[in-house]
C-alpha cells in the first residue's frame, strides 16, 4: 500500500506566518482593497488548523480591523476606503477569531447602530442589497450582510424584507444559483413582477453556498409566525411595505428548487480522473477553492432535509444495503476506513475530497492552491482547509440542540425579540457527534477543527460571539475527543 | 517623450500641481500586522487618494489621479465610486470615458468594477448598441468570463424593449455554442434569451419555439453525448414549460446502451441517433431515462429507474454513489 496522504501542517503554518509577520510581497498589491480578506483568511486558516495567536499579535490584529470601520458605520478594505459588505464580513469575522469584549478588543467598538444603518442604504426595493454605495447587486453582499447582522444581533424584519425573494430569483435552470437577478418593474404599481426574473450569470459555486447559507438563515423570517410581528395593526390599515411583509410570512412565501439545487451540487465534484475535487461551473475544470464554496453546501443542504444520517429512518437504512448486495465484493482500500459507510451519508464524496486536497490542493513549499502547477495564496489555503474540515466532520443542525437554545431564552423587551431568538437558536444548533468524522490519511495529524456551516468559522468562535452580542445563554456542548495533537 | 508621459513617471510628491494636497498614509502604526509590501508609486498614489478622499474635492485632477491609481489596482472599488461621482459632479463627458473603459477592460477582464463602471455609464448614456460587438471583442479573449456574460446579460435586460438590440442575439447565441459546444456559459445565455426574458413579439408561438430548442438541444447531444451542459439545457426547456420528460424516451433511449456498430445514417431530426464514435453509455442518458421511470410512478417503473440508479452508483458514475443511492431511498420512499 502506498503512503498515506498528509496534510502538511506544519509548512502550511510557516506559509501563513511568513505573510502575517513579514507582509505580503507586492503582488498582493491587487488585495489592497481586501485587506480584511487577507486577515481572515489568514486567522480562519490558522484556527482550522488548531492554532491560535498570541496575545500580542492579537492585539495588533485587532487595532488593524478597528482601522477600517468607517465613519458612517460598516467596514472598508483599508484605511480611507468606503464601507463595503464583503470587507463588512471579513473584518467582523476575524473580530469574532482574536476579539474581545471590553476596552481594546474590537467587540465594543463596533457602531452597530451605523452597521445597520449603513446596511439600510444598501437596500434595493427588490429586497437586494447593493455590496457598496453605487456598486453591483450581488448574493456575495447578502451572505456577507446576513452573516454579520446574525453574529452582531442587528437583524430585523425590516432590514430582511423581500431578501428571500430575491435569492430565491437568483436560482437558474440548472440548480445552482447565480450572482443576481434583473428586476422588471410593474409600470401601474411600481412594485417588482415575479416574472420575468432573469439571471444574471450562469450557476456558480461561489454564489450558490452565498445563497444557500443566506436562505437558510432567513427561514429564520420566513417562519416568524406574522403576529409576532406586528401584534396590533390588525385593524389599522398597512403600510405597503408592511403589506409585503404579511404576504412573503403567509401566502407568498418564495421557494427554491431543492432538488434540482441538489442534483447541480452533486454534479459539480468531479470524477475520479479528476481526483474528486469540485468545480464551480458546469463543464470548467475543479479548482481547490469549491471544496469549501459546493463541498461545504452540502451541510446546508442536510439543514433542508437532503442527505445525511440525522435525516434517514429506519427502512432507508434497508434500503442501502439492498443496493450494496448487487455490488461485487470490493477489497480495494475499503478495509481501511472500515465502517465508514455506516455513518456517512453526506451526498457527496468525502473521502475523494480529501483526496483531492491532499494529493492536488497542497503546494510543496507551503499554503494550498486552485491546483498544480499553481501558486498557493491566502484564499485557496483557506478554502482548500474549510473544504478538508467539512470533508472530514459532519456538522448538522440539531432540533435536540435547538429545542434546547430556545427553551433557555429569556425574553427581550424589543420588538425584534421572535426574529433574534430564532436567528440565535438556529446558529447554536449546529452539532458534530462522537465518533462521526472520518480523516484520510494518518487521522491525529491530519485532522483540521470543525467549521461553522454558515459562518465560515469554528463552532468555539461563533458561539463565543454570539453569547456576548446576544446577552444569552448557551447550552453546555458534550465534550467531542478530536484526538488533536495540541501545539 | 511627450511631457504627459514623462509626468506619469514623477510620484504624486513630486508633482508641482499636487503641492497644496498632504498626503495621508494608511497606518499610524509603523507596524501593521500582515502588511502588504506596496510598491513606492502605489503607496505615493493612495497617500493622495485618501487625502482628496477626505477633503471631498471633485477636479479634473481627481480623475487623472483615480485612473493612475485604477491603472495599478482595478480592484480598488473606492477609487472607481469616487471616480464616478466625480464624473457627474464636473458633468464630464461620459463618452469619453467610455472609450478609457474599453481599454481598461479588456486588460481588466477579471475585476467587477471595469463591468459595473460601464453598468453605471451605460445607464446613463442609454446607448446599448454598441456594446454588443464590444463584449464579444471580450469574449474572444476570455470565452467564459462570468462578468462578461452577466453584463451582456444585464444590457439586455435593461433595454429590454429595444428590438434592435435584441435583433441578432439568437444567431450570435448559436455560433458561439457552435464554437465549442462544452461552453455552458453559452448554454447558459441561450435559456436567458429564449425563456428568460419572457416572450418578446415575433416568439409568441411558444410550441415552436419548444420544437425548435428541443431540437437545436437533441442535435448538440448527438454530436457530443457526454455533454452536460446541453443535457442541464434539455432539462431546462422542459422544466420551464412543464413539459414530461417523457416526451424525450425515444431520443434519450440509444445512449443508456452501449454503442451499436450497426448504425446507420439516418436523418431524423426528433430523434437523432449518437454520432459515430461516441462513448456510450451517456451517464446522463442513464440519469435522464430514470427520472422518466421515477415521474411513471407505478412499481414496475419505478423498480426500472433502481436498475438505472444502480448501474451509476455501482459502474457508471461511481463517485456520485451516494446520490444515486439518495434517489433511489426517496424513489422507493414515495412509492410506498
Amino acid at each position: 500500500m502506498h503512503a498515506q496522504p498528509t496534510l502538511q501542517k506544519n509548512l502550511h503554518l510557516q506559509f501563513l506566518a511568513r505573510n502575517m509577520m513579514q507582509g505580503f510581497p507586492a503582488r498582493y498589491l491587487s488585495q489592497d482593497a481586501s485587506q480584511p480578506w487577507l486577515l481572515f483568511w489568514a486567522l480562519q486558516s490558522f484556527s482550522a488548523l488548531q492554532v491560535g495567536l498570541d496575545p500580542d499579535n492579537r492585539q495588533r490584529s485587532i487595532s488593524k480591523i478597528m482601522s477600517w470601520q468607517h465613519s458612517n458605520g460598516g467596514f472598508a478594505g483599508g484605511p480611507g476606503q468606503s464601507p463595503h459588505l464583503l470587507p463588512t464580513y471579513a473584518a467582523v469575522c476575524a473580530l469574532a477569531i482574536v476579539g474581545r469584549p471590553g476596552p481594546g478588543g474590537g467587540w465594543d467598538e463596533v457602531d452597530r447602530q451605523k452597521l445597520y444603518d449603513f446596511f439600510m442604504s444598501l437596500k434595493e426595493p427588490d429586497g437586494s442589497f447593493r455590496v457598496a454605495e453605487h456598486m453591483e447587486v450581488d448574493v456575495r453582499g447578502i451572505y456577507c450582510l446576513l452573516v454579520t447582522a446574525s453574529l452582531l444581533n442587528i437583524m430585523t424584519p425590516e432590514l430582511v424584507e423581500g431578501t428571500a425573494t430575491f435569492l430565491a430569483s437568483c436560482q437558474t435552470y440548472e440548480g445552482g444559483f447565480s450572482s443576481a437577478s434583473h428586476p422588471f418593474y410593474s409600470i401601474e404599481t411600481d412594485r417588482v413582477l415575479r416574472s420575468p426574473r432573469p439571471n444574471l450569470g450562469e450557476a456558480h459555486g461561489g454564489y450558490t453556498f452565498c445563497a444557500l447559507a443566506s436562505w437558510i438563515i432567513l427561514q429564520n423570517y420566513l417562519n416568524l409566525d406574522p403576529g409576532t410581528i406586528h401584534p396590533s395593526d390588525s385593524s389599522s390599515r398597512k403600510t405597503p411595505a408592511e403589506e409585503q411583509w404579511s404576504n412573503e410570512l403567509t401566502t407568498e412565501r418564495p421557494r427554491i428548487d431543492i432538488k434540482r439545487l441538489t442534483r447541480w451540487l452533486v454534479n459539480m465534484q468531479g470524477s475520479e480522473i479528476e481526483l474528486g475535487g469540485f468545480r464551480g461551473r458546469t463543464n470548467k475544470l475543479v479548482d481547490g477553492c469549491y471544496s469549501w464554496w459546493c463541498g461545504g453546501s452540502f451541510a446546508l443542504l442536510e439543514s433542508l432535509g437532503i442527505g445525511g444520517l440525522q435525516n434517514l429512518t429506519a427502512k432507508d437504512v434497508e434500503i442501502d444495503e439492498v443496493v450494496d448486495a448487487d455490488q461485487p465484493p470490493d477489497n480495494s482500500g475499503r478495509e481501511q476506513h472500515e465502517g465508514w459507510d455506516d455513518i456517512d451519508e453526506s451526498l457527496f464524496d468525502r473521502k475523494a475530497l480529501q483526496e483531492y486536497i491532499l494529493l492536488a490542493g497542497q503546494h510543496p513549499a507551503g499554503g494550498l492552491r486552485d491546483k498544480p502547477p499553481k501558486n498557493a495564496d491566502l484564499y485557496h489555503t483557506l478554502y482548500c482547509l474549510s473544504g478538508l474540515s467539512a470533508a472530514q466532520h459532519h456538522i448538522y443542525s440539531s432540533h435536540t440542540r435547538k429545542a434546547e437554545t430556545l427553551a433557555e431564552w429569556k425574553d427581550e423587551d424589543s420588538p425584534n425579540n421572535a426574529l433574534q431568538k430564532a436567528v440565535f437558536a438556529d446558529l447554536v444548533s449546529w452539532v458534530e457527534e462522537e465518533g462521526t468524522s472520518r480523516v484520510i490519511g494518518p487521522s491525529n495529524s491530519n485532522r483540521l477543527n470543525a467549521t461553522h456551516p454558515l459562518t465560515n468559522l469554528t463552532i468555539t468562535h461563533t458561539e463565543a460571539i454570539l453569547k456576548y452580542f446576544y446577552g444569552q445563554d448557551i447550552p453546555p456542548r458534550p465534550f467531542i475527543k478530536t484526538g488533536a495533537s495540541k501545539k | 517623450m511627450n511631457t504627459e508621459q514623462k509626468q506619469e513617471k514623477l510620484l504624486f510628491a513630486e508633482r508641482p500641481e499636487w503641492s497644496d494636497v498632504d498626503p495621508i498614509p494608511q497606518y499610524e502604526t509603523s507596524t501593521p500586522i500582515a502588511p502588504i509590501l506596496y510598491t513606492p508609486q502605489y503607496k505615493d498614489a493612495t497617500d493622495y487618494f485618501r487625502a482628496i478622499v477626505k477633503s471631498g474635492e471633485r477636479s479634473e485632477r481627481v480623475l487623472q489621479l483615480t485612473e493612475e491609481l485604477i491603472r495599478l489596482n482595478p480592484a480598488h472599488y473606492t477609487a472607481w465610486q469616487y471616480r464616478y461621482e466625480t464624473l457627474l459632479a464636473l458633468s464630464s463627458s461620459l463618452q469619453t470615458e467610455l472609450e478609457l473603459m474599453n481599454e481598461l477592460a479588456i486588460k481588466y477582464l477579471k475585476t467587477y468594477q471595469v463591468w459595473h463602471h460601464r453598468r453605471l455609464l451605460i445607464t446613463l448614456l442609454r446607448t446599448p448598441q454598441p456594446e454588443l460587438q464590444f463584449i464579444e471583442t471580450c469574449l474572444r479573449v476570455d470565452s467564459k468570463n462570468y462578468h462578461t456574460w452577466s453584463y451582456r446579460q444585464w444590457l439586455l435586460s435593461h433595454f429590454v424593449d429595444d428590438d434592435d438590440l435584441w435583433r441578432g442575439e439568437l444567431e450570435f447565441i448559436e455560433n458561439v455554442i457552435g464554437d465549442d459546444v462544452r461552453n455552458n456559459s453559452a448554454w447558459h445565455h441561450r435559456y436567458f434569451v429564449v425563456f428568460g426574458c419572457g416572450v418578446r413579439s415575433g416568439s409568441e408561438d411558444r410550441a415552436r419555439i419548444v420544437r425548435r430548442e428541443l431540437i437545436f438541444t437533441k442535435q448538440n447531444i448527438s454530436l457530443a453525448p457526454n455533454n452536460p451542459s446541453a443535457w442541464n439545457y434539455l432539462r431546462g426547456i422542459l422544466d420551464y414549460n412543464r413539459l414530461p420528460y417523457s416526451l424525450c424516451t425515444r431520443f434519450v433511449k440509444p445512449y443508456t446502451l452501449p454503442l451499436d456498430p450497426n448504425t446507420v445514417d439516418i436523418v431524423d431530426l426528433e430523434n437523432p441517433p449518437p454520432s459515430r464514435g461516441a462513448e456510450l453509455p451517456c451517464v446522463y442518458a442513464i440519469e435522464f431515462l430514470a427520472d422518466i421511470h421515477e415521474k411513471a410512478g407505478d412499481k414496475d417503473n419505478i423498480l426500472k429507474g433502481v436498475d438505472l440508479w444502480k448501474s451509476l452508483a455501482n459502474e457508471h458514475d461511481t463517485i456520485r454513489k451516494k446520490y444515486w443511492e439518495h434517489r433511489i431511498r426517496e424513489a422507493l420512499q414515495s412509492a410506498t
